[in-house]
C-alpha cells in the first residue's frame, strides 16, 4: 500500500507543479500580447500626429514621436521601474525596491523570475503613451532635442511617480484616501495632460495661430483621413493598455489594488465608454477629428471605474465627457490662447480629471483592500495631486529648456517647415509641396 | 571572453551575461545612459546647424 501512496503523492506534486507552471506561462503570455497590442497606440499616435501636421512638418512630427518612443525604452529601464517600486509611500524609498535597479539580478533573464520582464515591458509602453500624449500638442514648433528631454522626464520619472502613488497596491493615495483608478486616468492621462499644459505655456502658439486682435485661426493638418485611422488604432491599442491594467493571479483577475475583477467588466465598460465619448463629441462638434478623439475621451472618462460601473452608466459618463471636453478645449484656445494642436490637454488632462471625479460621484462606498472605501473626497484630493504632479514639472522643465534655447525652433525653421530644417528626406517627394516651392535645395547638413 | 555567470543550467537563476559582475553591470548602465545623453546632444547640434542654413 505504501508504494502506491507514495506514487500517488508524487503524481499530485507533479500535477501541482504543472499547474503552477501553466499559471506562470499564462501570465507571461497575457502581458506579452497586451504589450504587443499597446504598440498600436504608438502606430496610432504616429499617424494621427503626422496627419494633423501641415505637409511641411509631417515627417518631423512623426520622427519626434518615434524618437521619444525609442528613448523611453532604455530610460524606463534605467530609472522608471525602480521609481515605481521605490516610492509608493511618497518620497521615501521602499524596502526591497532595489530589485528594480537596472543592475539587479531581476532586471534580465532569470529562471527564478517570470514577472519582472513582462511588467517592465507593459509599464514601458504606458510610459511611452504619456510621451505620445504630449507629442501631438506641441507639433510644428518644438525642437526635437527639447521634446526628447521632456518626454524622457515625463515618461521615465513623472508619470511613474504618480503610478507609484496612486496605481500601486500600496500607493499612499489609495492607502490614505481610498483612490480608485483602475484604468490609470490619473497617473497616465491627467499627469500627461497637465504636464503638456505646462509645456505649452512656455512653448507658445504656432506662428499664425492667433491674429494680432486675438482672434483664432485654424491651422488644418494635411491629412485628416490619416489622423482618423490613427485615432482608431489608438482605440484598438487601448484594449492592450487596459488589459495591462488588470492583474492575472492564476486563480482569478484582480485590479492593481487587489480587488476582484473580471476581464468581462473591462470589456463591457471599455466599449460602452468608447461609444459614449464618440457620440458626445459628435453631438457637440460634428467634426470627425473630434468624434474620434471622443473615443479616447470616452475610455478615459470611464477608466477609473471600469471594473465596477454598470455599462449603461459608463456610457453616460463617457457621453458627458464627450460633450464637455471639446468645449473645454475651445475655452483653452479662445480664452487662454493655448495652442494645443490636437486637443490633448483637454482629451487626456481634463478627460482624466472627469474620469477620476466621476468615480467619486458614481462609485463612492465601494470597499478597497488597503485603505478606506472609495469616496468623493478621496477622488478629488487625488485628482489635485495628479494635476500638480503633472503641471509643475512640465512647466518648470520647459522653462529651463526655454532658457537654454532648447525648446522652440527658430522662426525661419517654422516658416520653412521642420521637415526642410531637420529631416534629410521628403514626405511627398513626387508631389508639389508648398514648403519647397522655388527652392529644392535642402539646407539640412545630413543630406 | 567568458561572460557566462553559470557553469550548469541546474539550479540556474540570473543567467544573463555578466550577472555575477555587478560593477560591470553598473558600468554598462552608465555607458547606456551616456549613449542617450550623447545622442540628444548630437540632436541639438544638428538642429542648430540646420537652422543656420535656412
Amino acid at each position: 500500500m505504501q508504494p502506491e501512496i507514495a506514487d500517488l503523492m508524487a503524481r499530485i506534486d507533479a500535477l501541482e507543479a504543472a499547474k503552477d507552471m501553466a499559471t506562470t506561462i499564462n501570465a507571461e503570455v497575457f502581458y506579452w500580447w497586451c504589450t504587443a497590442l499597446m504598440l498600436a497606440i504608438h502606430a496610432g499616435f504616429l499617424a494621427y500626429e503626422m496627419g494633423a501636421s501641415r505637409a511641411k512638418n509631417a515627417l518631423a512630427s512623426g520622427m519626434k514621436n518615434l524618437i521619444a518612443f525609442a528613448f523611453l525604452i532604455p530610460s524606463f529601464y534605467f530609472v522608471g521601474w525602480w521609481i515605481y517600486l521605490a516610492f509608493p509611500d511618497g518620497f521615501s524609498i521602499a524596502e526591497g525596491s532595489e530589485v528594480g535597479l537596472p543592475w539587479s539580478e531581476y532586471m534580465g533573464p532569470n529562471m527564478a523570475d517570470n514577472a519582472s520582464g513582462i511588467f517592465y515591458a507593459a509599464f514601458t509602453l504606458f510610459a511611452a503613451t504619456t510621451a505620445s500624449i504630449m507629442s501631438g500638442s506641441v507639433i510644428e514648433r518644438i525642437r526635437i532635442s527639447g521634446f526628447t528631454i521632456l518626454a524622457i522626464f515625463l515618461g521615465a520619472v513623472v508619470w511613474v511617480l504618480g503610478a507609484a502613488w496612486g496605481w500601486h497596491p500600496d500607493g499612499w493615495l489609495t492607502a490614505k484616501w481610498g483612490l480608485h483608478d483602475v484604468g490609470a486616468a490619473g497617473c497616465v492621462h491627467t499627469i500627461a495632460g497637465f504636464f503638456t499644459l505646462g509645456v505649452l505655456i512656455n512653448l507658445g502658439p504656432r506662428l499664425g495661430r492667433f491674429s494680432a486682435d486675438g482672434s483664432v485661426n485654424n491651422i488644418d493638418g494635411h491629412n485628416m483621413p490619416m489622423s482618423l485611422i490613427g485615432l482608431m488604432l489608438i482605440v484598438m491599442g487601448f484594449f492592450g493598455f487596459l488589459g495591462g491594467c488588470i492583474i492575472y493571479t492564476g486563480d482569478a483577475w484582480t485590479t492593481i489594488y487587489g480587488t476582484p475583477a473580471t476581464l468581462s467588466a473591462f470589456a463591457f465598460n471599455t466599449l460602452m465608454g468608447v461609444a459614449g465619448g464618440m457620440i458626445g463629441c459628435y453631438l457637440v462638434t460634428r467634426d470627425p477629428f473630434w468624434m474620434m478623439s471622443g473615443a479616447l475621451v470616452g475610455v478615459i472618462s470611464s477608466a477609473s471605474g471600469l471594473d465596477i460601473y454598470y455599462p449603461g452608466l459608463a456610457f453616460l459618463i463617457s457621453f458627458i465627457g464627450g460633450c464637455i471636453i471639446p468645449k473645454l478645449n475651445g475655452i483653452l484656445v479662445r480664452t487662454f490662447k493655448i495652442d494645443d494642436a490636437v486637443g490633448a490637454v483637454s482629451v487626456h488632462g481634463f478627460g482624466g480629471v472627469w474620469g477620476l471625479v466621476a468615480c467619486g460621484i458614481f462609485a463612492a462606498g465601494y470597499p478597497n483592500v488597503a485603505g478606506p472605501e472609495i469616496s468623493f473626497f478621496g477622488q478629488i484630493a487625488s485628482t489635485i495631486v495628479f494635476v500638480l504632479l503633472g503641471f509643475v514639472p512640465g512647466y518648470v522643465l520647459s522653462l529651463v529648456l526655454k532658457g537654454f534655447g532648447l525648446l522652440r525652433v527658430s522662426e525661419a525653421a517654422e516658416l520653412a517647415g521642420l521637415d526642410r530644417a531637420e529631416v534629410p528626406v521628403s514626405a511627398y517627394p513626387e508631389s508639389i509641396n508648398p514648403a519647397f516651392t522655388n527652392d529644392t535645395a535642402s539646407p539640412n547638413p545630413a543630406v | 571572453m567568458n561572460t557566462a555567470p553559470i557553469t550548469t543550467w541546474e539550479g540556474a537563476e540570473a543567467y544573463f551575461t555578466f550577472a555575477d559582475k555587478p560593477a560591470l553591470l553598473v558600468a554598462i548602465v552608465i555607458a547606456g545612459v551616456a549613449v542617450c545623453v550623447w545622442t540628444i546632444c548630437s540632436m541639438a547640434a544638428h538642429e542648430n546647424k540646420s537652422a543656420k542654413g535656412l
